[in-house]
């Protein structure tokens, strides 16, 4: 993996994350709003001007790709570079997670 | 009913300018339109509670439909652009507590990096290439009355750019340090 991509995204923005989560399956913008929303009950809203600010970054670093339009919303879906950068994070917080555990303990 | 505001707000103004717009809607004048560098338009209306929200982003006037729907879906209504800036606003009655188009610092700083590429390297290039050089020329030249006039205008204009790079850069890193 390119080192500035992992200097960019490893580790990332908790909307970054959601994102890349939600873009494992093939989703536009709006309707990753209302998922991140429901996962998180109510926690956490993502604003469009975020969500147009990270969808083309990530569209441009090539971790996510335009699949097609319906009505007049963007839908996209995670690529393997993506993936990749999603496995990182992933296992970043898995150990997080599991520090926090033990030392609450 | 229409009335006009005279407000100016330069480019790292825009919470000043937002600001200004939410307190004229909830006197019961609503924003219609922007005239530059100064003039605002507004229409009567029904005195109510508004976030009004700026937001820079050329590549999203560039595919104005997809990315106007996404802020209306998420309840923006768009009301209108100026020289990259998009203009929102939203009922407070219907928005969530402090809700702004953006919900990270990460992404205000990327807005701001934005403002920097599009509007702030233009005007560091008519410092540089028109300003300073300028400032010199007429200086020499200041025995003639007109030369004289527009050194002292250079002169202004030098400390009206100076002030706008240093606002810039204290609202750069003070957001910068809140993302550290």
């Amino acid at each position: 993996m390119d080192p500035h991509i992992k200097k960019v995204y490893v580790p990332m923005t908790e909307t970054g994350f959601y994102i890349l989560l939600c873009l494992r399956e093939e989703m536009h913008g709006y309707s990753i709003v209302q998922k991140v929303e429901k996962l998180t009950e109510g926690q956490i809203r993502l604003t469009p001007g975020t969500m147009y600010g990270s969808l083309s970054k990530m569209e441009k670093d090539g971790l996510i790709s335009f699949v097609r339009e319906e009505d007049k919303r963007k839908i996209y879906v995670i690529t393997d570079l993506g993936k990749q950068v999603l496995s990182l994070e992933m296992a970043r917080i898995e150990r997080l997670y599991r520090n926090m555990k033990e030392a609450a303990q | 009913m229409k009335k006009l505001g005279f407000r100016f707000f330069d480019i790292t103004d825009y919470e000043q300018e937002q600001e200004y717009l939410a307190l004229m809607h909830k006197k019961g004048w609503r924003f219609v339109k922007f005239y530059p560098p100064f003039v605002f338009v507004f229409a009567s209306c029904e005195p109510e509670e508004y976030i009004y929200q700026l937001d820079y982003n050329k590549e999203g006037l560039e595919n104005k439909a997809e990315y106007l729907k996404l802020f209306a879906d998420c309840g923006w209504e768009y009301i209108t652009e100026w020289m990259g800036y998009s203009y929102f606003r939203k009922p407070k009655s219907r928005a969530n507590e402090d809700e702004g188009i953006f919900c990270d610092d990460e992404s205000r700083l990327a807005m701001i990096e934005r403002i920097f590429k599009g509007r702030m390297i233009p005007l560091l290039a008519i410092f540089f290439l028109i300003i300073i050089p300028q400032l010199f020329v007429q200086r020499n030249l200041a025995h003639i009355p007109l030369a004289n006039f527009l050194y002292h205008s250079y002169i202004v204009l030098l400390i009206v750019y100076i002030g706008i790079f240093i606002k810039f850069a204290v609202s750069y890193w003070k957001l910068k340090g809140r993302v550290r």
